[in-house]
């Protein structure tokens, strides 16, 4: 009967494959389907119908009308060139490329361990006569007016005068009789010295400047990362090459 | 061949193709796995994008600071001493200074081969002597901080008894134990326990530090333990500081003995002017006995500090 005939042709089934592009056609490339020319056909007509656009546009132009452009803009050899105002840069390249480039985390890795570096140089240098820190302030308390203008400093700490300026130490005249310095006293190893301490408050100094610049990058990538969230939120301050932009979030209870 | 036509190689090719194509939004997906840790790891957020590189103290008072991890480094001890330094004797006996690479204030250290918190160690040899000395911090110690400012007199020398409000970890405590020396006594008084902890830490060390853990609001409290003192230093970053100060005096400082205060102008009040802060706080110890002698801030190293020295009960004058 019908039903046995009608399984009987299922096991016999063959899958159909697309046909291709016959042998001796091969010097032609792969065989263009129905869909294939659908995209190829409808990339040309949007193409055409823009150009079309464009022509009609064109042609209907009317010389004589008014733009601001005109009188906003220079004339350079007879063609107005629009000047490009400067916007303010708000992330620098080399903040752009590390951003794109590197996850917030190993960021903050990196801003961490220069962080503990910094801590431990400051550790051992402590600015001695660095000569640009800022100035503190010294008062003393005396009794009456007359101890205010008679007042020496030098004789006041006990020192020699020329200690004064000195700040870190101002040996005391006692100190300075009795005591003496140790360890190397031999000019020249003094100056190799004083050469690699230079070095090392470079380094420290160099270390500062990376710390912060990493940590304004980490904030700009967090801000980002922020933004995706889908709260409301209002610009409060614009970024800037040095701070990220600052948004305020609406209140959200967190469950 | 029809023009515009470009051959392919194959079909998948075109389906991976437009994959590539929407990879710009294939991260969104691995977004949510990321979130959890960022979370956390931010902390202030906005807030002070300024902070920059000296933030150090940040973690306040009750942190114990930098203790333990480092302290594996100590076997070294410094830089094959020989003559890679210059050790100065400081104005205030018992303190140093150290050129050589490093520019830092130190004193002799007590327990030879034993950092602190981590600071580094420093050795120079005298002949057959070796002697060992410790960086002291800045950054870290309102009295290294005064000190390095020229700062008159700190009365804490070889032999002093001290007593220390504020002790906190012991940073400073363990370098004021190493100027008075093995004749001299730190009794040193902290409120919180956690910080009391390392503390006790320190003193187990150093046997010229008597640790009380106490509020030192309350010197009833531990008067059995403590005798009278030659000077009183005081960290504390309480707004009643200059109360606490006086009535510890009252109670421990001898006559004519001295007091020297650090005062962070933000824990006294904070919408003040520093300048004006400070000075209110002279007017208070003057009206304790306390009588102020010189005044010094802390920059380069703390920001709207001020150390204040001066004399207890002072003797009276006499006339010429």
């Amino acid at each position: 009967n019908m039903s046995s005939f009608r399984k009987a042709l299922k096991s016999r089934q063959k899958n159909h494959h697309e046909r291709s592009q016959p042998g001796f056609r091969k010097q032609l490339g792969l065989l263009e389907k129905k869909k294939d020319y659908k995209l190829r056909a409808d990339d040309y007509h949007k193409k055409q119908n823009t150009l079309a656009a464009l022509r009609k546009k064109a042609l209907e132009k009317n010389p004589d009308e008014f733009y601001f452009k005109m009188i906003s803009s220079p004339l350079q050899d007879g063609v107005h060139v629009i000047k490009k105002t400067k916007e303010v840069e708000e992330v620098t390249e080399e903040q752009k490329k590390m951003m794109r480039t590197q996850d917030i985390n190993y960021v903050e890795m990196k801003r961490v361990a220069e962080v503990k570096k910094i801590e431990r140089l400051k550790g051992e240098l402590h600015l001695l006569d660095a000569e640009s820190k800022p100035k503190n302030k010294h008062t003393f308390f005396v009794d009456s007016k007359k101890e205010v203008h008679s007042f020496n400093l030098a004789d006041h700490l006990n020192t020699a005068p020329e200690l004064v300026d000195r700040v870190y130490n101002r040996p005391t005249l006692e100190t300075l009789e009795t005591k003496r310095i140790q360890g190397a006293v031999d000019p020249r190893a003094l100056g190799k010295l004083a050469k690699q301490r230079k070095h090392q408050y470079k380094i420290l100094s160099q270390r500062i400047d990376r710390e912060k610049k990493m940590f304004v990058i980490s904030q700009k990538i967090q801000t980002r990362k922020d933004l995706q969230d889908k709260c409301k939120k209002v610009k409060v301050k614009k970024e800037t090459t040095s701070t990220s932009a600052i948004y305020k979030f609406e209140a959200k209870r967190k469950r | 061949m029809k023009p515009g036509f470009s051959p392919r190689m194959d079909r998948g090719g075109r389906g991976g193709g437009r994959g590539g194509g929407r990879g710009g939004f294939g991260d969104r997906g691995g977004r949510g796995g990321f979130r959890g840790g960022f979370r956390g790891g931010r902390g202030g957020g906005f807030q002070s994008p300024d902070g920059g590189g000296f933030r150090g103290r940040g973690g306040g008072r009750g942190t114990p600071r930098g203790r333990g991890g480092r302290g594996g480094r100590g076997g070294r001890g410094g830089f094959g001493g020989g003559k890679k330094v210059l050790i100065e004797p400081h104005r205030h006996e018992g303190v140093f200074i150290c050129r050589g690479k490093e520019d830092a204030l130190v004193t002799k250290n007590m327990v030879v081969g034993e950092s602190v918190y981590g600071e580094k160690r420093i050795s120079v040899e005298e002949g057959e002597t070796k002697i060992e000395y410790r960086a002291w911090n800045p950054f870290r110690s309102k009295l290294a901080a005064a000190i390095l400012g020229g700062v008159d007199q700190i009365h804490i020398k070889p032999g002093a008894k001290v007593m220390y409000l504020g002790a906190a970890s012991g940073t400073t405590v363990s370098h004021v134990s190493d100027i008075v020396g093995p004749e001299g006594l730190v009794y040193a008084v902290e409120f919180s326990h956690r910080s009391g902890r390392d503390l006790l830490n320190v003193a187990k060390k150093r046997t010229n530090i008597i640790p009380i853990i106490e509020d030192a609001r309350h010197p009833h409290k531990y008067r059995m333990l403590v005798g009278m003192v030659d000077v009183i230093f005081a960290d504390v970053a309480q707004p009643d500081q200059t109360r606490i100060v006086a009535l510890n005096a009252h109670n421990f400082l001898k006559n004519g003995g001295h007091f020297v205060i650090s005062i962070k102008a933000n824990c006294i009040d904070s919408t003040a002017a520093p300048e004006a802060v400070f000075a209110s706080e002279v007017k208070k110890m003057s009206a304790e006995n306390m009588k102020p002698q010189e005044q010094l801030t802390l920059e380069p190293y703390e920001r709207d500090h001020a150390v204040v020295v001066g004399i207890y009960r002072p003797p009276p004058k006499q006339k010429k």
